[in-house]
């Protein structure tokens, strides 16, 4: 508790109630709050107190009169005390005199109902002395009147009332004369009081009879009053009062309506201009909807759902509901255009959150979804449907000229090959905008039940349905029609530039799905459509090959292009090579490369592997088969030549050896063929296989193996188509010319040569081993060999038919003939042969004396003499081999 | 007298006189409060009163801060009757209100009836050296001839304000104490006065 407030100055020390005092001390509160009372002459002031600081208070006076304290009083001090007093005095207030306090001009003095309030300061009685006061400009200081009358009072009304008091007040500054008169005057007053009533009445007769008579006027008024209002008068008062309320009320009635109405009038402009957004809404959404402008749409959507969504007024329920109403248009639109196909992603996914933030309360990204798959398959069919019909128109066109043509261009045409680069395009697109939607959509972004289970598996299904599709189509486009023999009227360059070009829109696609990190499922799809493109491609080639491998009988030209270790040989095997070599280089260059993520073309065992296998086999047999025929089927009418066979039996005529010579005759064409048919067994075969392992196929050892067979049999076939035509006439032609030259030789006649037909014989052989000989080189040994044989046989026949030689000289002969054939066909006899000769020669009784055996050898060396050259032209070939 | 109770101190009436604007109030509450007061607030009767030890004694001083203006001149003399020493202001700026300091002498001497009140001629606004209008030699010219002390002041800078308060105070209560009222007049006062007076400038 602090030091209790002491007040040690007042400014002003007096003044009216109202005055502003400014209160000096100390300890008067620490803080505004602290101060918690003031009072100034026991008038409570505390309520117009202001604190300035712990030593000033201003405040205003009270309603006090006189001298009193000022009175601080704080929470922290206590109730205070003061040094100095404040006295309050009442001034007489009026018109022309400065006053803090209001005058009231135009009250009435006196109201009918008294309501005036009464101050009982304003109540001065007269001046006892009938002398004017002085004001109250000239007081005299209360303070001294209290010091001299300590317990007097200056009222005239007090019990302690002291006239000194009275007097000091009142007429300090009168004169001695005039208060002498105020004694005189007084004294009167006091005797005419003196008198007693009487004298009263007496001195006052005209006031009394007045006021009697104003009772009687009173009574008599009152009276009429009574009988003309009735004992109460109140109902006639209410009446009147009611009626000026109705009155008034209907004065004012239209007055207040119209206020009424204006008051209702600006509340609906200020309704309008508060909720100018509600209002202007759906205006603005229309608007805004024109301008394709959503996103603002939706955000004064929220925001009016926000803003009035709960609210109860009827007005802007009506306004929700034209623009809920136009919202719903707006989704439906919305939800129309997102589904309306073609549309990109952006727009599609714009849409479905405008759907979503405007409360679609369907899957709006799961029908986008559906829709695009649908327009998927719709793009793919329609793809189909358009070149389909621009194929059947093209086709009716060409049709009527040049049906096979355009049949055979099949899956190559161009109208294909622009189908698959659409449904290409399309499938890679379209997909490519459908994936990621979906993952967003599963990503939650977009709203809707991604969640449900469901979704994913219609998901994974509409994807492959769609891929599915696209593959049918594919097949359907690139590996049907054409009867697959593919691309016969074709240009191979084209065909292969057509193939790259399909390859690489359908790998393309692929790279794109594969981007799309699709599942394995859809991809591997795609991936087997490329596969089995590539293995038909592939197919193709090989066919193609076969095809023309098949027709290489008829490029026969039988021009002889060199000479190989095998014989003489055409360029037919060279054509079967480059063929094949083609064939598989451009399967190489087009198909055999896989592309990313795809299965290896010719992987060991599968089945285009076991295909191409097949291919080659099947190209190399026809190869065989050419041959074949070429060696075998000859015309009718051209036969063998065999003019060079026998000189004797000249049985052909000069024009038929003349037609010959201009084509290569037959003989020579089957030996060339053998020779072909060694020569690819030997070297193309080889060559083949190298090929076709520098292509990266699998080692085609079944077809090489099989081919190399049925080449094997091929040439002995033509061995032996050979040597039954040639071999036959020369055997056949031995009888006879041995007969002609009798054969039973004379008993007597000396033996000095060898019967013309050994040299007949002889002959013979050269001219097969020529002739085979320039046809086969190295391997004619084959044909002359099977020929010596032959003839061998017949010898021994002969030797066996022939009657038992009798004569020495027959036995020479025929020893010497024997001896001469052994001799000049001595390198070509097999053993065969050579057991056929000792088997004739058994035939013929020895040589028994030295004459003949001289004789024989005689003859044996002029014979070699002689025939020196045909051996040689027999043998020479033998030796270079 | 009667109506404080014997015990309480000697009580010293102090009544502050001088024109409208001359720094009465300001002095005052100078004295009363250490605090010199900027805005200018005319007066019309502020009553304060303090307690001061006085060479040893607890007295009293009541200060009674008149209105300096004429409006409130025919109230004057009633306030006039009950003092017992007199400040006489007026601003060393303004010679009018040096002028009216003879009219208040007058008018107390009239009131009063008593030569020898104790009466101090109080020259303030000594901080406005520069803006002086009043020449010193005419204040203590002035100050001889009514044998009372002069003092310059300045309420601003609180100089000389105890002082002058004190030397009324005392001289009052001299006066009081029923000691030789107011020393002889001019010869016998100057040199007592001279040296606070010095101080003048």
């Amino acid at each position: 508790m602090g030091p209790p407030p002491v007040v040690t100055g007042i400014s002003p020390k007096e003044g009216p109630p109202g005055t502003r005092v400014t209160i000096r001390g100390e300890f008067l509160g620490t803080s505004a709050i602290d101060l918690i009372g003031l009072k100034i002459c026991g008038c409570d002031c505390l309520l117009s107190a202001e604190w300035k600081s712990k030593n000033k208070i201003v405040a205003r006076s009270g309603p006090c009169k006189g001298r009193g304290d000022i009175i601080v009083t704080t929470k922290s001090g206590g109730e205070g005390t003061s040094t100095v007093q404040f006295r309050g005095y009442h001034e007489s207030i009026g018109p022309v005199k400065e006053s803090a306090v209001w005058v009231e001009e135009s009250i009435p003095p006196a109201m009918p109902w008294g309501r005036r309030p009464m101050s009982p300061v304003s109540y001065t009685p007269p001046d006892p002395l009938g002398l004017s006061t002085e004001g109250d400009d000239c007081k005299f200081p209360e303070e001294e009147l209290h010091e001299l009358f300590p317990d007097g009072s200056g009222k005239l009304s007090d019990e302690n009332f002291q006239p000194g008091w009275y007097l000091l007040e009142h007429h300090s500054n009168t004169s001695y004369e005039d208060l002498k008169a105020g004694m005189v005057f007084l004294q009167r007053k006091v005797e005419g009081q003196k008198e007693g009533q009487l004298s009263f009445l007496k001195a006052n007769t005209g006031a009394v009879m007045d006021q009697l008579d104003r009772l009687v006027l009173l009574k008599n008024m009152y009276e009429e009053d009574q009988r003309k209002n009735g004992k109460e008068p109140l109902p006639s008062l209410q009446a009147a009062i009611e009626d000026s309320i109705s009155l008034a009320d209907s004065l004012f009635s239209e007055i207040l309506s119209r206020k009424e109405n204006a008051d209702k009038t600006r509340e609906a402009l200020s309704l309008l201009t508060r909720h100018k957004f509600l209002f202007q809404l759906p205006s603005s959404i229309d608007r805004n909807i024109r301008k394709k402008e959503y996103d603002l749409v939706v955000n004064d959507y929220t925001r009016v759902k926000n803003l009035f969504g709960n609210t109860d007024i009827k007005l802007f329920q009506k306004i929700l509901a034209e623009i809920d109403k136009k919202i719903d248009d707006l989704k439906t639109r919305l939800y129309n255009r997102m589904k309306t196909m073609p549309i990109n992603v952006q727009e599609q996914t714009n849409y479905i959150r405008l759907l979503i933030s405007l409360n679609w309360e369907g899957d709006a990204a799961w029908t986008a979804i559906t829709s695009r798959k649908d327009y998927l398959m719709s793009l793919m069919n329609k793809v189909k449907d358009h070149f389909k019909k621009k194929e059947d128109q093209e086709n009716n066109e060409k049709g009527k000229r040049k049906v096979k043509e355009s049949e055979n261009e099949g899956s190559w045409s161009t109208t294909r090959m622009l189908w698959c680069g659409a449904a290409c395009g399309a499938l890679s697109t379209e997909l490519n905008a459908l994936w990621p939607l979906a993952r967003r959509y599963f990503a939650g972004e977009l709203g809707g039940q991604p969640s449900a289970s469901e979704r994913h598996d219609s998901l994974k299904e509409m994807i492959i349905a769609a891929v599915e599709l696209f593959s049918e189509h594919m097949r359907a486009c690139l590996l049907s029609g054409g009867g697959g023999g593919g691309g016969g009227g074709l240009p191979a360059d084209a065909m292969r530039a057509r193939l790259n070009a399909n390859l690489r829109d359908l790998r393309e696609t692929y790279d794109a799905l594969l981007k799309l990190d699709l599942p394995s499922q859809p991809l591997s799809i795609v991936e087997k459509v490329i596969f089995d493109y590539r293995v038909y491609g592939m197919t193709v080639f090989l066919q193609r090959a076969h095809k023309r491998v098949k027709g290489l009988a008829e490029k026969e030209t039988w021009k002889i292009e060199e000479f190989s270790d095998y014989g003489a040989i055409t360029n037919l095997p060279h054509l079967l090579q480059t063929y094949v070599t083609e064939a598989l280089s451009s399967i190489h260059k087009c198909v055999l490369i896989s592309g990313r993520r795809e299965g290896a073309l010719l992987a060991e065992g599968s089945e285009p592997a076991n295909a191409a296998q097949r291919h080659i086999q099947q190209i190399l047999l026809a190869f065989v088969a050419a041959l074949r025929q070429l060696a075998l089927h000859h015309d009718g009418d051209q036969d063998f030549n065999n003019t060079s066979l026998s000189v004797a039996l000249d049985q052909r005529l000069e024009e038929s050896q003349d037609a010959s010579r201009d084509t290569s005759s037959w003989q020579q064409r089957l030996l060339v063929a053998g020779a072909n048919a060694q020569y690819t067994r030997r070297v193309i075969l080889p060559a083949i296989a190298a090929a076709a392992n520098q292509y990266g196929f699998p080692n085609p050892t079944q077809a090489l193996q099989a081919t190399k067979d049925s080449l094997i049999s091929l040439e002995s076939t033509i061995a032996e188509t050979y040597l039954e035509h040639k071999g036959d006439p020369l055997v056949g032609t031995i009888e006879p010319s041995m007969y002609m030259g009798r054969h039973r030789t004379d008993a007597d006649a000396a033996v000095d040569d060898a019967r013309p037909y050994v040299y007949e014989i002889i002959n013979n052989l050269i001219a097969v081993h020529a002739e085979v000989d320039s046809v086969c080189g190295a391997a004619s040994s084959r044909y002359v060999r099977d020929i010596c044989e032959t003839v061998c046989e017949e010898l021994a026949r002969l030797a066996a038919c022939a009657p038992p030689v009798c004569t020495r000289a027959a036995a020479v002969q025929a020893r010497l003939e024997y001896t001469l054939l052994r001799r000049a066909a001595a390198d070509h006899l097999t053993r065969k042969a050579e057991n056929y000769l000792t088997e004739a020669l058994a035939t013929i009784p020895p040589l028994e004396n030295e004459e003949d055996k001289k004789r024989m050898e005689e003859l044996i060396a002029g014979f070699e003499k002689k025939m020196e050259l045909q051996l040689a032209s027999l043998n020479c070939n033998m030796e270079t081999v | 007298m009667s109506k404080k109770p014997a015990a309480a101190p000697t009580l010293h009436k102090v009544i502050m006189v001088g024109s409208g604007g001359v720094g009465k109030s300001a002095l005052t509450l100078q004295f009363m409060y250490d605090e010199f007061v900027e805005d200018y607030e005319p007066t019309k009767a502020d009553s304060y009163r303090k307690k001061v030890v006085l060479d040893g004694e607890e007295v009293q001083i009541d200060i009674l801060d008149t209105a300096g203006q004429e409006d409130y001149a025919a109230i004057r003399d009633n306030y006039f009757r009950s003092g017992e020493g007199f400040l006489c202001v007026f601003s060393i700026t303004e010679p009018e209100s040096f002028d009216a300091t003879q009219e208040f002498r007058e008018q107390i001497l009239r009131v009063k009836n008593d030569e020898n009140i104790p009466f101090l001629l109080v020259g303030n606004k000594s901080d406005l050296a520069d803006k002086r209008r009043v020449p010193l030699e005419a204040c203590r010219d002035r100050a001889r001839a009514w044998a009372v002390p002069y003092v310059e002041t300045s309420a601003k800078t609180r100089d000389n304000v105890d002082k002058a308060f004190l030397m009324l105070i005392r001289e009052m209560s001299r006066q009081k104490l029923g000691l030789p009222p107011a020393p002889s007049p001019a010869p016998a006062r100057r040199p007592r006065c001279a040296p606070p007076c010095c101080c003048l400038s």
